[in-house]
């Protein structure tokens, strides 16, 4: 990075939250700070919705998962438009017919005091970490690819967003990311063309595509009903319609953002907007990551992109060993190349034979690299993340032009900010709303809780950069932050799913039920290998079902007793 | 009914959540053509 990348980085980081606290400046009321004002329409719902389910991760990983096992990732998705409908259609009007701040109030007014307040925790414990992580897995593969402190990337990535979060509360969360998903955007796009414009000059786009079709990285739905495959279309309807649905439904995060504003028609318009975006915006990141895959079979990429990984294992006397792995990835970059280029302009008869050598080749450079991974962690190097998380911001770094690098580099903190204000936001709220005002301080003035939401969002904020600072401890970032949701979204859901349907299930049953099920899937969790996706239906449908028996068995009085009042 | 709860462009918000579903629809129909044609 130059001087002119370092500017756009800072511009681009600075100007947004500075333009957002100029918007937001004044004293606002507690209704105010929370929800923003009727200004927040569906256009900056939608956006900021957008945003805070995109983060970091989004934009470094999935690129570099194409890159690896294709574009199939896309099936994930498929169950999200089915989700947003159900939360347009039946929790959104009940959220704004109660004019609740936070999703896990409903619980207190359906239920009891008890409920409300194992919803919140359960949010408050699962977010916490997931804030620290949000912030710890960029800063990681920026400090170590760029050589800046890694304390450093935390506090800048954290430390400015705990500060305009914290002063201009959910309105200044909804504008800012309303810039913030711009530039990211705008910045993909950018990333995109050039990747294209890269590829060799006699390979027309349609060639390309055929090309990475050919090399298996183009398969964006599977209709496969094998349950060893990990992506398919049902796999993605089914699995990402819970996921979804809890996510969207459940998790004040976001809830918080479609609340904003106050209106039914604005929130819904908002979810429907990304209902109908997700899934093209999601081809096209992955999409890029295929196009960088096949620029990297033109242009020789390094062995193993978390380079300095790769030099930790040099030093300590695995040099000759990673050596000769790099003769034999060399040869076998090179025959593969010149065989893609013979495919590219190959009759129709020879075709199969060089698609066939192609892929060959290509199972080989995977193995190679395989091997590459095997020494490291022999040379205890072992990486905090996968190698395919460094393929995009590798390809950035050292392929595109200065000021576009910076626009990228702003790109991952910008979804970084987004991301974590409103996290933190939804954080805050839940524990001044949920917490103190029901528990503590019942009767204080507005005043007073607006200023209490604002040290408990600063307070939270202090946690997620103390838990990125210990994260290192996680082998995994990505798959401990998803590991993380899965475990509590389903009790979670399950709450909620028991408010709206089963109406003669009261408040100590359904806590039982959760408790209950939350300790089945930590149980789960520590002494089984289920699929960690598999905890959401466990968790909700263990809610449902308890909460169901309970109700019919133990807590029979309680029904009968809340029926003659 | 007031200015923020009035339904959508489509009328009803059954017409909106049904466009949104025939989009998706086609949506998929899309990626799946664009398997066929590159796999």
């Amino acid at each position: 990075m130059n001087r002119i990348d370092y500017f756009i980085l800072i511009a681009t980081i600075l100007a947004i939250p500075l333009y957002g606290l100029w918007r937001t400046r004044g004293h606002p009321s507690l209704g105010l700070y929370l929800k923003g004002d009727a200004s927040i329409r569906w256009g900056t719902i939608g956006l900021s919705v957008l945003a805070t389910q995109a983060g970091p991760i989004t934009f470094l990983s999935m690129p570099g998962q194409a890159y690896e096992s294709g574009i199939g990732f896309i099936q994930n998705y498929f169950g999200q438009p089915f989700a947003l409908i159900v939360v347009c259609a039946i929790f959104v009007p009940i959220y704004q017919r109660l004019k609740v701040y936070t999703c896990y109030e409903y619980l207190g007014q359906r239920f009891d005091q008890k409920t409300r307040l194992l919803g919140a925790f359960l949010f408050l414990v699962q977010r916490g970490i997931a804030a620290g992580i949000t912030i710890y897995a960029p800063a990681i593969i920026l400090s170590a690819l760029l050589s800046w402190d890694l304390n450093l990337t935390i506090w800048l990535a954290g430390g400015f967003v705990i500060a305009y979060t914290v002063v201009g509360g959910t309105k200044i969360v909804s504008l800012t990311q309303r810039y913030q998903i711009l530039v990211i955007l705008i910045g993909m796009a950018l990333a995109f063309g050039i990747a294209v414009h890269r590829l060799p000059a006699d390979l027309s786009f349609t060639d390309a595509l055929s090309i990475a079709g050919k090399m298996r990285k183009l398969q964006a739905v599977d209709f496969s009903i094998d349950p060893s495959k990990r992506y398919t279309f049902w796999s993605g309807i089914l699995g990402g319609f819970f996921l979804s649905l809890s996510y969207f439904g459940a998790d004040q995060s976001q809830v918080q953002r479609y609340l904003a504003g106050g209106s039914l028609r604005a929130s819904r318009t908002g979810l429907l907007f990304n209902a109908i975006v997700k899934v093209p915006m999601q081809f096209l990141i992955l999409l890029l990551g295929a196009m960088v895959f096949l620029f990297y079979q033109f242009e020789k990429p390094p062995m193993f992109f978390n380079q300095p990984t790769y030099q930790r294992a040099i030093e300590r006397g695995y040099g000759p060993q990673l050596t000769a792995l790099q003769t034999q990835f060399d040869d076998v970059f090179t025959r593969k190349r010149d065989t893609i280029q013979a495919m590219s302009t190959a009759s129709a008869e020879n075709s199969p034979a060089l698609t066939a050598q192609v892929r060959e080749l290509d199972a080989q450079a995977r193995g190679i690299r395989d091997n590459t991974k095997k020494i490291l962690e022999q040379a205890g190097a072992s990486p905090k993340s996968k190698d395919s998380d460094y393929v995009f911001i590798t390809f950035v770094l050292h392929h595109l032009p200065h000021g576009v690098v910076g626009l990228l580099v702003a790109v991952i903190f910008c979804a970084t900010m987004s991301a974590t204000s409103a996290v933190l936001n939804a954080l805050g709220s839940t524990t001044a709303v949920d917490l103190y005002r029901s528990l503590i301080r019942p009767k204080a003035s507005d005043h007073h809780y607006v200023i209490a939401t604002k040290v408990l969002t600063a307070a939270w904020g202090l946690v997620a950069i103390a838990i990125a600072s210990f994260a290192s401890l996680v082998e995994n970032l990505v798959e401990a932050g998803n590991i993380l949701g899965s475990v509590f979204y389903g009790s979670i859901l399950g709450l909620f799913l028991v408010a709206f349907f089963l109406r003669n299930v009261r408040g100590s049953a359904v806590f039982f039920a959760a408790v209950i099920a939350q300790t089945l899937v930590l149980v789960l969790f520590f002494t089984s290998s289920i699929g960690y996706l598999w905890y959401n239906v466990i968790g909700c449908t263990a809610v449902l079902l308890f909460a169901w028996i309970l109700q019919q068995t133990v807590f029979r009085n309680t029904q009968a007793a809340a029926a003659r009042q | 009914m007031s200015e923020q709860d009035r339904p959508p462009l489509f009328g009803t918000w059954r017409k909106a959540y049904a466009f949104a579903i025939a989009t998706f629809a086609i949506e998929i129909a899309l990626l799946y053509a664009f398997t066929l044609r590159f796999s």
